[in-house]
């Protein structure tokens, strides 16, 4: 029998970049594929040419033998493909039933069959154990249960071809584990999974087969009962890594950066609740927490960017609470944001403009009401330089960059502050290895100079890799606050999914 | 829209309108070459060389007003109603505050740009604090202040003498003085404010603050901007440039304040059109608002020679900001 | 002397049906995701057009055509402009605006010979439509009997675009490509063409808004005569939030406003002050609808 889905040659090219080179996949019915490979090992790409989202510069693609070729999403799907991207493509304003039979309505007249369309989601829901209420607003679900509506989504369109992209990036242990047990109904239903993800344990648990790429090609193909996990990650890399940076022990100092009992409300919910927390010099803490539980509504109230409905935020030993972001930047607060090209920089901006924001406004750079515009570009050189960033020269617009040398940019700016207190949010999404561990060296680097670290990170990986210790966010609660000695895999794990009973 | 466009789309959305323009006038019976001749030499000939300068005076001045917020990625819609207010404070300061000559002058200036600036800066504080898009009030804004000077001008404060809803004459010696036959002083008063605007888009502090926010809202808030009373601050020149200009028109052409006077000539929506084509980059929005006060002038030439009503000037600049707007999308297609 | 004076009803009404019509066009733009700001302009070319239709063909039916005709003819520069050349949506609003303005002014010196007003026995308006039977509702009578069919067909068109946007196919297609157009385009949805004809569309309701100004109450042309009034449209859209039953609403108050500076106008009030009304209550009502979202 042929293939439920069979990839051979597949080339994509992006300029002097081969993303794909000659990969070939194939996929039986009824098994849950794992695609794996590192940042950049040209998954992505892949399953964009699968899903019809590009097209393949070489190559052919057959469904149960039939060779295809899709111009859209919308061909794909037709063939009986479906995806869910890592970023749902869910219409929030809608109902979930809405978002299912979105463009394949069931009709009575001119309008839609409502009835019928939720008795179609349910009736999905129901056969595969997929939880939901098909009423409710798509805004007012969380993560997990979005990711649900996704897969009805591809169910509801026959889909006998899954993608899922990361789908545990955004889930709990216990989410993860209905999803897991989702996908096994899905295949002996006679469906197949691709699954990608870089996670070994979610690989060994859940795949039957898995193909692992490196630099644009195929590095092995095996058989899940028959490999390991040390085989796996040999072939993901092409060498042995160390998983932990080295860390030197660091004597702890003074209270840097202190937030007493912070709320924060917005959308009439309450984002942030009663949060406490305490960053000394010499010492990186990490919050771990699945994205979505009020990391980033807490540290925009660190920084001034959000306001508090209480609480008090000290940074350096004076009280910033009232204070804009300026004040509390002047206070001595750096900050990398989560998003480099929404935030962290003006893309379209030169790189020279780039970096002066936050020294404009006082000396080299500024004298009296002026900007002192070779003092701008000299600042910018040396910054360049000093960070090894790789762009023509200071005038060139930021976002012709790399994701990496982005972010140095931005570090660049921020570690130049030399202030007391660095906040990183998720510093490291999208980067290749050496990017990140550039970026790790100079966290770490900030730490042994005495200054005091937060870093916020969905990657538990890293958060267990650099922080002295570590907090859980759940709910906009932070709900645990452990040494990193403590802070073990399930530990965190169970925290959080929100249960510190079952971790204690 | 903040960036500013490069010169050649420009070139080619003005070729592009001229074309459009000349298949309007064609199809209505008229003779585009001789139409577009005497544009040209109604606004470059030597003899009326002064009348176009004296056109984009205040043009460039209503231009720079919508420029600054245009830099940093704001829009004010509201000039019309901050150029009748300073016009009318203008001309009601030298008539009720009795101050010798040249110091009621300058108080009429002042008083013009403050009251002008202040209404301007609500809109932008109606953003800041209300969550009012600042685009739709400023507009809103511009009705109530044409309407009040209007009804002053009208009614309380008319000249009874006159036929017109107007005022007074203002004494002579709060008159800004001439300047050759057509200019006067006001036109010095511009250019002034010109080089400000440009020194303080190139080499300030608030410029480099501005022009950044226009690139990315964002960014600048993070970097420690204050957007809402940036965002008061700009609105605040902005208003006070526009009010300014309305003063000028009165203390230095019309000795008081007529009904319309300010706003029939256009010179909101011109300086509008000549801002946007310059993506609120001051010395290109200066050139662009030259280059329609010369098509303008000229538009009197091309009635008065070819029977071509001068309101197509009006549709040449429509055309232009709009075959422009197209070019900029085709950029940016083709670099997503 | 009460407040609702038949006469204040009647002239509200007259006055909503225009802000109505261009609201409605604005539901569809902003359900689409395109920012329509080009209705000021639409209105202004759909009352020119109008007017030339109604004097040239000497029937009201050809000014109702050739303002719809118009007003899309000029929504096409937006639909073609934000969509397919991905322009500034509101750079080109503003460019369309002025653009009508001169257009309406270098026609009307061109093929009518005046400038200002063109004012002319051979301008047919719309008929009104007298309603029999409501003598005894006198409220009602003046607010339903003597309106143009423009009238009517606005307030049809609330339910049908309500009806059409909630609980059809279409409707749903509509809101989720204005929201995630990507989510949509993947579903097969060609985003481009659904937005070329949501703002088409609009520009065949503001053209018709601008004949009921041009035509409806009066049968006149006078330059930039929309006066503000697709602002106002803009306003109700987003007081309305998108929804044609909100924005309908915030047209009845801006109706009621306007109608009530004629009547103060009539109680002495010169009309320089009076016709400031509809723009105050319209700032207001934009602070008041924050502040309660806000809460």
């Amino acid at each position: 029998m042929a293939p439920a889905l069979q990839a051979s040659g597949i080339v994509k090219r992006y300029g002097p970049l081969l993303a794909n080179d000659g990969i070939d996949l194939d996929v039986a019915r009824g098994e849950v594929h794992a695609v794996m490979g590192e940042n950049g090992a040209g998954k992505s790409t892949l399953m964009s040419i699968l899903y019809g989202m590009q097209a393949p510069d070489g190559g052919t693609i057959r469904l149960d033998g039939v060779a295809v070729r899709f111009r859209s999403p919308a061909e794909a799907i037709a063939h009986g493909l479906g995806m869910v991207h890592q970023a749902f493509k869910l219409f929030s304003s809608l109902t979930v039933w809405e978002n299912i039979v979105y463009g394949r309505e069931p009709r009575r007249g001119p309008f839609i069959d409502g009835a019928a369309a939720r008795r179609a989601a349910v009736a999905l829901a129901e056969r595969y154990g997929l939880a939901v209420d098909p009423g409710a607003l798509v805004a007012r679900l969380s993560v997990g249960v979005r990711q649900r509506v996704e897969i009805l989504k591809a169910l509801y369109r026959e889909a006998r071809v899954l993608i899922l992209d990361e789908p545990t990036a955004v889930l709990t242990p216990p989410e993860r584990d209905v999803l897991f047990a989702v996908l096994r109904r899905l295949v002996v239903d006679g469906r197949s999974v691709i699954f990608v993800t870089h996670k070994l344990d979610e690989v060994l648990a859940i795949s039957d087969r898995v193909t692992v790429l490196r630099a644009g090609r195929v590095a092995a193909r095996m058989t899940t009962r028959e490999t390991s996990a040390r085989e796996i990650v040999r072939a993901m890399t092409g060498r042995v890594v160390a998983d932990r940076p080295d860390r030197v022990s660091m004597p702890q100092g003074a209270a840097l950066l202190h937030a007493e009992a912070i709320t924060v409300r917005g959308d009439g919910r309450v984002l942030v609740a009663d949060a406490n927390l305490s960053v000394n010099g010499g010492e990186v803490v990490g919050i771990a927490g699945v994205a979505g539980n009020g990391q980033t509504e807490l540290v925009e109230a660190l920084v001034g960017l959000r306001a508090v409905a209480s609480g008090r935020v000290q940074v350096n030993g004076r009280d910033v609470t009232q204070s804009d972001v300026a004040a509390r930047r002047e206070a001595g607060l750096a900050y990398i944001p989560e998003d480099r090209a929404a935030v962290g920089t003006a893309p379209t901006a030169s790189a020279a403009d780039n970096l002066a924001m936050g020294f404009h406004r006082r000396p080299p750079l500024r004298r009296g009401w002026k900007l002192d515009g070779t003092a701008v570009r000299d600042w910018a050189r040396r910054l360049i330089a000093r960070f090894d960033i790789r762009i023509g020269s200071e005038r060139t617009p930021v976002a012709t960059l790399s994701g990496g040398n982005m972010q140095k940019v931005v570090l660049a700016r921020e570690l130049s502050h030399a202030a007391p207190v660095l906040i990183a949010e998720q510093p490291t999404r999208g980067l290749d290895v050496g990017a990140a561990e550039f970026v790790h060296g100079e966290l770490l680097a900030e730490r042994a100079r005495g200054r005091a670290v937060l870093l916020v990170s969905a990657e538990l990986s890293e958060v267990m890799a650099l922080s002295d210790r570590v907090l859980v966010m759940f709910g906009g609660r932070i709900i645990a606050d452990l040494p990193a000695a403590q802070a073990d895999e399930e530990r965190l794990g169970l925290l959080m999914a929100g249960r510190p009973g079952v971790a204690a | 829209m903040s960036l500013p466009p490069r010169v050649p789309s420009v070139v080619l959305a003005v070729g592009f309108a001229v074309v459009a323009g000349a298949v309007l006038v064609a199809a209505s019976g008229g003779d585009p070459l001789a139409a577009y001749w005497q544009i040209a030499v109604g606004a470059l000939a030597p003899d009326n060389l002064p009348n176009t300068l004296n056109w984009a005076v205040p043009l460039t001045g209503m231009a720079l007003a919508v420029a600054i917020p245009l830099r940093g990625g704001m829009v004010n819609l509201g000039g019309d109603g901050q150029l009748v207010l300073g016009g009318l404070v203008a001309a009601l300061v030298p008539l009720y505050l009795p101050l010798p000559g040249v110091l009621s002058m300058f108080a009429a200036i002042l008083a013009a740009a403050l009251v002008a600036g202040l209404y301007a800066a609500l809109a932008a504080w109606g953003e800041v604090r209300h969550g009012v898009p600042m685009l739709i009030s400023s507009l809103l804004l511009s009705y109530p202040a044409m309407g009040l000077a209007s009804y002053l001008s009208g009614f309380p404060l008319r000249d009874r003498s006159s036929g017109l809803p107007q005022t007074v004459m203002i004494p002579p010696d709060a008159r800004l003085p001439p300047l050759g036959d057509v200019l006067n002083v006001g036109a010095f008063a511009i250019l002034v404010i010109a080089i400000a605007v440009v020194v303080f888009d190139r080499r300030s502090v608030v410029g480099y603050e501005l022009r950044l926010r226009g690139l990315n809202p964002r960014f600048a808030r993070y970097g420690g901007i204050a957007l809402g009373r940036q965002a008061v601050a700009t609105m605040f020149a902005s208003g006070g440039i526009a009010g300014l200009t309305g003063a000028t028109i009165v203390l230095g052409a019309q000795f008081r304040f007529t009904d319309g006077a300010l706003v029939t000539p256009n010179y909101t929506w011109s300086g509008l059109m000549a801002a946007l084509l310059a993506g609120g980059e001051p010395v290109g929005t200066i050139g662009a608002a030259l280059f329609f006060a010369a098509l303008q002038t000229g538009g009197f030439a091309m009635q008065r020679e070819t029977a071509v009503p001068r309101v197509l000037t009006m549709v040449l600049q429509a055309l232009v900001i709009l075959f422009l707007a197209a070019r900029h999308g085709l950029r940016r297609r083709a670099a997503p | 002397m009460s407040v609702l004076s038949p006469f204040l009803v009647h002239s509200a009404v007259q006055a909503i049906t225009p802000i109505l019509l261009a609201a409605l066009a604005g539901v569809l733009c902003g359900q689409a995701g395109v920012f329509n700001i080009a209705l000021e302009g639409e209105m202004l070319v759909g009352a020119f057009a109008g007017v030339a239709g109604s004097y040239l063909a000497g029937s009201a039916v050809a000014g109702v055509a050739a303002g719809a005709l118009a007003g899309a003819a000029l929504a096409l520069i937006l639909a073609y402009g934000s969509t397919v050349l991905r322009g500034d949506a509101i750079v080109i609003g503003i460019g369309i605006n002025l653009l009508a303005s001169g257009l309406t002014a270098y026609l009307l010196r061109q093929m009518f010979g005046v400038s200002g007003t063109f004012d002319s026995p051979a301008i047919v308006g719309l008929a009104p439509i007298a309603i029999g039977g409501l003598a005894g509702v006198p409220l009602l009578a003046a607010a339903l009997s003597r309106q143009s069919v423009l009238t009517w067909f606005a307030w049809a068109l609330v339910v049908l675009v309500a009806v059409g946007l909630f609980r059809t196919p279409f409707g749903l297609r509509l809101r989720g490509l204005g929201e995630q157009p990507d989510a949509a385009a993947t579903l097969g949805v060609d985003v481009q063409a659904w937005r070329v004809g949501a703002v088409l569309a609009g520009g065949v309701l503001a053209g018709l808004a601008g004949v009921q100004l041009s035509l409806g109450a009066v049968s006149v042309f006078s330059e930039d005569m929309s006066a503000g009034r697709g602002w106002i449209a803009v306003v109700a859209v987003m007081l309305g939030r998108n929804n044609p039953l909100g924005a309908a609403a915030a047209c009845v108050l801006f109706g009621f406003a306007d109608a009530f500076g004629l009547r103060l106008q009539g109680q002495g009030l010169p009309n320089q002050l009076t016709d400031i009304a509809p723009y105050v209550v319209t700032l207001a009502a934009l602070i008041l609808s924050h502040r309660r979202r806000q809460a």
